[in-house]
């Protein structure tokens, strides 16, 4: 085939690939290469991770406080009460070796990290807060989590909410279950009396009103990830 | 790319960080019109977004082997005397001189154009990595003055896109209609160049006396 023979196929063929393209939003076949396009990001995604690339909030950059955005799937801000369900506790269990319910008290003795960094929403916002809290890494010490625990579940008590992560993500070192933001207590609005917070994944990965951590074999998928959000949800 | 782009957009369609104004976006908070998105939602347009990416950075690289193979780089690079034989284009196409300069495969303007795309196209995709991979390629975020200014940038560059592809489609079809041949087939009519014809823009669709006329100025 020479070279011009070449470029007219090549143009014919690229002006019925677009023609194709004009009804292929909602298609099965183009959401099955989309499906693929996610899983080839996702190890893409996993080969750049590092645990050593951490977030730091721009010097300048404001704290959002009360403009910071409050996300839940309850009809009403979800709280814990005591009287119906009892004092709250953190359940870390699945593949650890002691599997360990933390009161907040016991929770608040592990070392304690602060930590200013960004907060980067899937719908492209970004917002700067204190969280203060646990790293995931030292309660996965504690409770000796099994070299077979490659994912973790990130469960909550608003209403069912859980999202699942990789080890490797949940190790990193700004991988926090927060207690505290901007210098106080956890707000409602925000996952009291404990959650998930990393800049690292984006913000329908971090898991609010958190109460169980769990160790898994294999993900386990996620509340907004199972509606077609990526799984990963990586930074 | 550029709807689900904007599909995503619309998700946040501002600049400010939470808690701040942004200086520099006159339409903050105002979402891009449905008929210009693409994508249906938030989460299907990331997946298009993220899958159509790779397609136009293969594209991208072939384009620039290519050129770079074939030396035909050598075509696009700016050269001394482009701003004075950019405004000698101009003045032709005002009327304010008569005959078409004669300034090589391309002038001076064309030149700048196919020197600043595969540009801006190479920050499009760079700023497009630095929002999405704002912590784990966080230097690449930094370099571009952190997540909202590169979410700027990203956005700027699309529009200056769009404006250089608009203004070099328009100027095909009004000025040289005859290298649309070249472009798909390799093969170009020396005699029907606009120098050759001393073509101002639309002046192919004038009638034949006129065309004639013009030439003869």
């Amino acid at each position: 085939m020479d070279r011009r023979k070449f470029l007219s196929a090549g143009g014919f063929s690229l002006t019925a690939a677009f023609l194709a393209a004009c009804n292929i939003e909602r298609s099965p076949r183009a959401q099955r290469l989309l499906d693929l396009a996610e899983h080839r990001n996702e190890n893409v995604e996993r080969l750049l991770f590092q645990h050593s690339s951490m977030n730091y909030a721009k010097n300048g950059a404001k704290i959002a406080g009360s403009a910071f955005p409050s996300y839940f799937i309850s009809d009403t801000v979800p709280v814990w009460d005591e009287s119906v369900r009892g004092p709250w506790a953190l359940e870390v269990s699945g593949l650890v070796k002691n599997p360990t319910k933390f009161t907040l008290e016991e929770l608040r003795r592990l070392p304690f990290r602060s930590q200013r960094v960004d907060h980067f929403c899937v719908e492209g916002w970004n917002a700067v807060a204190v969280w203060g809290g646990i790293r995931v890494s030292d309660i996965a010490r504690v409770v000796g989590a099994t070299p077979d625990a490659g994912y973790v579940d990130f469960q909550s008590f608003d209403n069912g909410y859980h999202e699942s992560w990789d080890i490797e993500s949940a190790m990193h070192p700004q991988t926090l279950v927060v207690i505290a933001m901007d210098g106080h207590m956890l707000g409602m609005a925000h996952g009291a009396p404990a959650r998930i917070h990393s800049p690292i994944k984006l913000g329908y990965k971090n898991t609010k009103y958190l109460t169980k951590i769990v160790f898994l074999p294999k993900r386990n998928g996620g509340y907004w990830s199972d509606q077609g959000y990526e799984w990963y949800g990586g930074t | 790319m550029v709807g689900s782009g904007l599909r995503i957009f619309n998700a946040y369609p501002a600049f400010a960080r939470r808690g701040e104004q942004f200086c520099c976006y006159p339409f903050e908070h105002k979402a891009i019109p449905d008929a210009l998105t693409f994508g249906g939602w938030l989460g299907g347009a990331r997946h298009w977004h993220f899958a159509m990416m790779w397609v136009l950075v293969l594209n991208g690289l072939v384009y620039l082997t290519f050129i770079y193979l074939h030396g035909e780089w050598r075509d696009l690079v700016p050269r001394r005397g482009d701003i004075r034989d950019s405004f000698a284009m101009i003045k032709f196409y005002l009327f304010v001189s008569k005959k078409h300069p004669v300034q090589g495969k391309h002038n001076a303007m064309q030149r700048s154009a196919y020197f600043f795309l595969p540009i801006l196209a190479i920050v499009q995709v760079l700023t497009g990595l630095a929002i999405w991979k704002p912590v784990q390629l966080g230097w690449l975020t930094a370099l571009f003055g952190g997540y909202v200014w590169a979410r700027y940038w990203h956005f700027m560059t699309m529009l200056a896109l769009i404006v250089l592809s608009f203004v070099h489609i328009f100027m095909v079809f009004a000025v040289d209609p005859y290298s649309l041949q070249s472009m798909i087939t390799g093969g170009y009519r020396e005699d029907l160049s606009p120098e050759a014809r001393n073509a101002r823009p639309f002046y192919h669709l004038l009638p034949r006396w006129r065309r004639r006329a013009a030439q003869g100025e």
